[in-house]
C-alpha cells in the first residue's frame, strides 16, 4: 500500500509499503478514506520529537471501513464506517476505566523508553514516534488498529467524511481544551494559536456559553477564520503588536481573561526579541526542547484565579517558567493529551444535531500522493493553509 | 529526495553569528596566545560588531528586525575580509605569526559559513505550492471568507 | 542505584497472587493497593554486590519492569500490546534496534512468530 513515511527532518514521502495484519486477537484493520495532516505532525516534521525513523508511517487522524476483525472484537463487522481515535486504549487499566484513555497504562510497547522522558508511560499513539509505541500511523491506504473494541466509532449517518473526520483528534482537542476552562456562561476566554485546533477550541467556548473568545495569532487569514466560522468574538494579531498580555488586558477592563487556552505547544513562533532570540538558539542547539513563549503570555495574562488550560503538545523542558506568577496569582493548570474517547460520542451527537460543522477548518483537500507539497504548504502557513484532508 | 540548495539556514547562522561574536569578544584572544596585543583588539572589535548587526538584521534570532538577511550576509563578507587585511595593512604580520593567522582564518571560516548559507533567509522551504494549489479540490479563501459561523452559540 | 520494581495490577489479590507466572530474578511480594487501585506486586533484585554487576544491573531491572508490564498487560486487557516497531511486544534488548513504524512484510511476521 502507499503511505506517507518519515524520511528525516523536513522530509516525508509517499513510498510503497506491505499492507497491516492482524497481530492481536483485538486488533481491526480499516481501509482508510480521508486523513489529515495534523500540527503536531509539524514537531515530528521539523525534527524535534525524538526516537523517529525513517520509515515510520505518520499520521494520526484517519477514518474509513472496517475491512478485518480479530476474533476478540464483538462490536464492529467488516464494512462498518469508523472513526478512529488517535491515543491507543486498552480499556480496561485504571486510567481507561477512569475515561483518562490518553494515560492508558498497557498500550504503549516502548514503556521503558517514555518512562525515561516523563517518569512514566503514557498511551500509545498513531504515527507520532518510537516514544509512543512506534505504531504505524494513518496517512496510508489501510492501518492496524490495536483494540478495536474499545478506540473506534461507528458512524450511522450520511455526513461527509469531513464533517466526522475531525473526532478522531482536533475537535474532541479543542473541546477539551474549554472544557477545562469550567465555563458556566459569561466567561471571557483567550485562545492562543488560531491553527486547527485553536479553531475548534474557540467553537468549543463558543457552543459551551462563553460570552467573549479572543483568538490570538499572528496570521491575519487564521483570524479572520477564527471571526468569520469559529465564532471568535475578538482577535489578537501579534504580529502588529507583540504585547499580548496588554491587548488582553485591554480587552477585559484590565482584568484578564478568565481562562487561557494555550493551543500552541512547543514551537511558539512569537517571542519578545532578546527573550525569543535565546529561546529560539537554545532550540536549535538542541539545549532545550520546547520554545514556550505562548505558555509564558499565557500565564501572564490569565486574570488572578483563572484556569490555564494546555492541549498544545510539548515534548521536554523549557526555560524561564513563570512560576512565581502561576503560585502568587493562585492559578488552575490543567493539560493532557486529548481523552478522545471520553469526547467522541457527545460530540458526535453535537454534529448531528448541527451545534456545528467541523468540516469549516479544512482549507485543502489533496490525494495522498502530494503529502511533502501539502506539508511544506502547511508548514510555511502558505496559500491560507488551515487544515488539510488527504484522500488515499 | 529533497537536497537543500545550501544547508545552513537563517537561524542556524544566526546561532553561529552570536556565538563567533561572544567567543571573539571574550577568549579567542586568549585561546589563539594574542591577548594584550592590538590583534586581540581588533578581534574582539570584529567580534563585537558582528554580533551587534546581527541583533538588527531581519532573521529569525534578529531582536530589532531592521537589516536584511542578504546585506547581514555581504556585511559578514567584507567584515571577513576586512578583518584579514588588518594585519598587513597595519604592518603587524611582520611581528610575528600569531599577529596575522587568527584573523586569516577567522575570515577563511567566515567565508566556508557564508558558502553553506542559504540567502533567501526564510528557512529551506522546498514545497510547491503551485502543484497544491492545483491539485487543491478546495477553495481555501472561500473556507475563511465565505459561509458565515459553523458553530450555533449556547442557548 | 534503584534495586525495586513495581507495577499496580486492577485484580484484587488474591486473583494476581493465583495468576502469577513471571520468572524474575527477585524477591516478589504482593500487597493490597489503597481504593479501588487493585494490587501492588513488589520486586527487589538480588544484587550481589561487586561493581560489575551493578553495571549489569540497570539492564536487569529494565528486564524486571518488562516482565511486570507484561504481566499486567495479560491479566488486564488479554494481550500484551504489539506495534510495528515492536513485533514481539516490548523487549529491552528491542530498545535501540527498533524497526520502522510501518507493518511487517510476509517474512518478517514469520520471523516475528506471528502469521
Amino acid at each position: 500500500m502507499k503511505a506517507t513515511v518519515w524520511s528525516g527532518r523536513n522530509t516525508v514521502q509517499v513510498e510503497n509499503v506491505p499492507d497491516p495484519k492482524i497481530l492481536n486477537d483485538r486488533d481491526a484493520i480499516v481501509r482508510i478514506t480521508s486523513t489529515a495532516i495534523c500540527g503536531s505532525d509539524l514537531h515530528l516534521y521539523d525534527g524535534y520529537v525524538p526516537t523517529m525513523k525513517k520509515g515510520d508511517i505518520l499520521g494520526h487522524e484517519f477514518m474509513g471501513e472496517v475491512v478485518e476483525v480479530g476474533r476478540g472484537v464483538d462490536n464492529l463487522q467488516v464494512g462498518d464506517r469508523v472513526v478512529v481515535p488517535f491515543p491507543i486504549a486498552c480499556g480496561n487499566c485504571w486510567a481507561c476505566r477512569h475515561e483518562l484513555y490518553s494515560l492508558c497504562e498497557n498500550s504503549n510497547p516502548n514503556a521503558g523508553l517514555a518512562e525515561k522522558m516523563f517518569g512514566h508511560p503514557t498511551a500509545g499513539i498513531f504515527g507520532y514516534s518510537h516514544l509512543t509505541g512506534g505504531y504505524a500511523g494513518g496517512q496510508a491506504e489501510f492501518a492496524r488498529v490495536p483494540y478495536a473494541d474499545v478506540g473506534p466509532l461507528k458512524l450511522d449517518d450520511d455526513l461527509s467524511d469531513e464533517q466526522v473526520l475531525f473526532l478522531s483528534d482536533i475537535f474532541p482537542t479543542g473541546f477539551m481544551g474549554a472544557d477545562f476552562c469550567e465555563i458556566t456562561g459569561g466567561e471571557v476566554i483567550a485562545v492562543f494559536g488560531a491553527g486547527p485546533v485553536g479553531q475548534f477550541a474557540i467553537a468549543s467556548a463558543v457552543m459551551l456559553g462563553a460570552e467573549r473568545v479572543i483568538a490570538i495569532d499572528q496570521y491575519d487569514y487564521r483570524l479572520q477564520m477564527a471571526r468569520n466560522r469559529a465564532g471568535a468574538t475578538d482577535v489578537i494579531n501579534f504580529a502588529e503588536d507583540a504585547d499580548v498580555v496588554e491587548q488582553l488586558k485591554a480587552l477585559t477592563g484590565g482584568r484578564g481573561p478568565d481562562a487561557v487556552i494555550d493551543a500552541v505547544g512547543m514551537e511558539a513562533a512569537h517571542g519578545h526579541g532578546a527573550l525569543h532570540a535565546v529561546d529560539r538558539v537554545k532550540q536549535a542547539t538542541r539545549m532545550q526542547s520546547e520554545r514556550g513563549h505562548a505558555l509564558r503570555d499565557a500565564i501572564l495574562a490569565c486574570r488572578p484565579g483563572g484556569i490555564v488550560s494546555i492541549i498544545g503538545v510539548y515534548g521536554g523542558l523549557m526555560d524561564k517558567f513563570p512560576t512565581g506568577a502561576l503560585m502568587n496569582k493562585g492559578l488552575t493548570v490543567k493539560a493532557g493529551q486529548c481523552h478522545v474517547q471520553h469526547y467522541i460520542k457527545p460530540l458526535y451527537e453535537r454534529i448531528r444535531n448541527g451545534d456545528i460543522d467541523p468540516s469549516f477548518v479544512v482549507t485543502h483537500r489533496l490525494e495522498l500522493g502530494k503529502a511533502p507539497d501539502a506539508y511544506e504548504t502547511f508548514k510555511h502557513k502558505l496559500d491560507e493553509c488551515v487544515k488539510v484532508v488527504l484522500k488515499p | 529526495m529533497h537536497m537543500p540548495p545550501r544547508p545552513v539556514d537563517a537561524t542556524l547562522h544566526g546561532v553561529v553569528d552570536y556565538q563567533a561574536g561572544a567567543l571573539l569578544t571574550t577568549v579567542l584572544p586568549k585561546l589563539a596566545g594574542i591577548e594584550g596585543t592590538r590583534a586581540a583588539r581588533q578581534i574582539r572589535t570584529a567580534g563585537a560588531f558582528h554580533a551587534g548587526y546581527s541583533t538588527v538584521t531581519d532573521y529569525p534570532l534578529g531582536i530589532v528586525k531592521l537589516l536584511p538577511f542578504k546585506a547581514h550576509l555581504a556585511l559578514d563578507a567584507v567584515g571577513a575580509v576586512a578583518l584579514a587585511a588588518t594585519p598587513f595593512i597595519t604592518g603587524q604580520f611582520k611581528e610575528g605569526r600569531r599577529q596575522w593567522l587568527p584573523h586569516v582564518a577567522l575570515c577563511l571560516f567566515e567565508l566556508a559559513s557564508l558558502a553553506m548559507t542559504d540567502p533567501t533567509g526564510r528557512g529551506d522551504f522546498h514545497g510547491d505550492v503551485d502543484a497544491v494549489r492545483e491539485a487543491n479540490l478546495e477553495d481555501p479563501h472561500r473556507k475563511i471568507y465565505d459561509g458565515g459561523p459553523a458553530v450555533v452559540r449556547a442557548a | 542505584m534503584s534495586n525495586h520494581a513495581a507495577i499496580t495490577v486492577n485484580r484484587s489479590r488474591e486473583e494476581v497472587e493465583r495468576l502469577w507466572n513471571a520468572e524474575v530474578n527477585g524477591t516478589v511480594t504482593f500487597a493490597d493497593a489503597p481504593g479501588d487501585r487493585g494490587t501492588e506486586i513488589h520486586v527487589e533484585l538480588n544484587r550481589s554486590g561487586n561493581p560489575v554487576s551493578k553495571l549489569l544491573s540497570t539492564k536487569a531491572l529494565a528486564k524486571v519492569k518488562d516482565e511486570l508490564r507484561r504481566f499486567k498487560q495479560r491479566v488486564e486487557t488479554g494481550e500484551i500490546p504489539r506495534s510495528d516497531a515492536t513485533p514481539e511486544g516490548e523487549r529491552v534488548e528491542r530498545k535501540f534496534k527498533q524497526r520502522p513504524a510501518q507493518p511487517l512484510a510476509e517474512g518478517e511476521l514469520e520471523k516475528a512468530g506471528l502469521s
